[in-house]
């Protein structure tokens, strides 16, 4: 018993730390996607009880502005990017460069604000993932949500839940200048996604990792990288 | 879209993933739902409501939480209600859920699965289902009222509904 609960500590730190490797990539693209402004940070890599969930990773019941990215194929999941709706619509503002919306509508142009936010954000992932597990990862066309996160989370989880009570997720955080901000990124793989990613983890050529990213005891935070020309007044 | 929030009382319960609760009088059980089934059972003289947050429609012999399945939520359920001592004939069902969020197309639709599952449970132990709302692409936030046996849903975007 206590061998397995070293085991799955051991898997859960290692998956840690691929995690955080691809967030660091992701991070470079937002930074660059917002001149600088935007960067993130792995908060966690968890197993949580299904019953759990919601609470443990503070989507709690409300309404949120999300961006969704499947993984198609066998070796998938689901990427959510998540919102309020004042930082959702501030972030398409900025994105834009006019002020925020106040209808209660979002406006076509805010919603691809954000859509290709969340696309910016999914490529760099996968292109991260796919280069670490060496598995081709096809993401679809990402989709504006605006739903219950809990209700949106637990659709992202029933591949998990088919075969498991318990619940792989990975959650990134979003800080502008230092400040943390009200998004979040879920990334839930599949079942055989996360036994591709566990499979690559026990290979050598991972084993890089552990000594370039740290410990997750620690947020993975990625220095911001202004390498980038692009304005953030730019329209997507 | 219309940003709503439901005030909550002292008494909300809040009932998770593959979770069953039981509640009496003034208590209200909550759940989020995706493509998950809320299964509300309601004996309205003893004011005693079970909430049942179903995720998958089969067991097939798997040893998880009764409450995750739709086959074994439901006996769970009924022996929950036998040990409030609320007779059989006395219940009623309500019932919401079962949403394909994400509009997969394909032979596994979980939500729909999981509606025709929990719809024939009941059917085969002669628990009529008084009301439903089911389907459809958008997540709900339902509320049973244990006094009244009313169960109240909100999706993004629409007024609340009582069933």
């Amino acid at each position: 018993m206590t061998h397995e609960i070293c085991t799955a500590s051991n898997q859960l730190e290692m998956l840690h730390q691929l995690f955080a490797s691809a967030t660091h990539d992701a991070s470079a693209a937002m930074c660059r996607w917002t001149n600088g402004l935007i960067t993130l940070s792995l908060d966690e890599v968890r197993e949580i009880p299904l019953q759990d969930v919601c609470c443990e990773v503070d989507v709690g019941d409300e309404l949120l502005t999300m961006v969704v990215l499947c993984l198609e194929g066998e070796v998938g999941g689901e990427m959510i990017l998540t919102f309020d709706n004042h930082n959702g619509r501030q972030l398409a503002a900025a994105l834009l460069g006019q002020d925020a919306g106040t209808s209660p509508e979002w406006s076509d142009l805010e919603k691809s604000a954000l859509t290709e936010t969340g696309n910016i954000l999914g490529c760099a992932y996968m292109n991260a993932l796919t280069r670490l597990i060496n598995v081709e990862l096809v993401p679809s066309a990402p989709y504006f949500i605006q739903d219950y996160g809990a209700s949106v989370l637990q659709q992202a989880l029933m591949n998990q839940a088919m075969t498991s009570d318990q619940a792989l997720i990975c959650r990134t955080g979003f800080h502008r200048q230092g400040e943390e901000l009200n998004w979040r990124v879920f990334f839930v793989p599949t079942e055989p996604m996360r036994g591709a990613m566990e499979k690559a983890l026990s290979s050598a050529s991972l084993k890089h990792l552990k000594t370039t990213t740290g410990s997750s005891q620690q947020k993975d935070r990625v220095p911001e990288d202004k390498n980038d020309g692009e304005l953030w007044s730019n329209a997507p | 879209m219309v940003f709503s929030t439901v005030l909550k009382t002292k008494t909300d319960k809040h009932v998770g993933m593959g979770q069953i609760a039981l509640g009496c009088g003034p208590t209200h059980l909550t759940a989020v739902l995706g493509s998950c089934v809320a299964v509300a059972l309601h004996g309205a003289k003893q004011e005693i409501g079970v909430l049942g947050h179903v995720i998958l429609a089969h067991s097939s012999g798997r040893n998880s939480p009764p409450g995750k399945f739709a086959d074994t939520a439901i006996p769970e359920m009924l022996r929950m209600m036998d040990n409030a001592n609320v007779p059989r004939g006395e219940i009623v069902a309500r019932l919401a859920g079962g949403a394909n969020i994400f509009g997969r197309s394909g032979p596994l639709q979980i939500g729909d699965a999981n509606i025709e599952a929990v719809t024939q449970l009941l059917k085969d132990v002669g628990i009529p289902v008084k009301a439903q709302d089911v389907g459809g692409s958008k997540g709900r936030r339902v509320s049973l009222d244990c006094q009244t046996g009313s169960l109240t849903i909100e999706m993004a975007g629409n007024p609340a509904r009582v069933l």
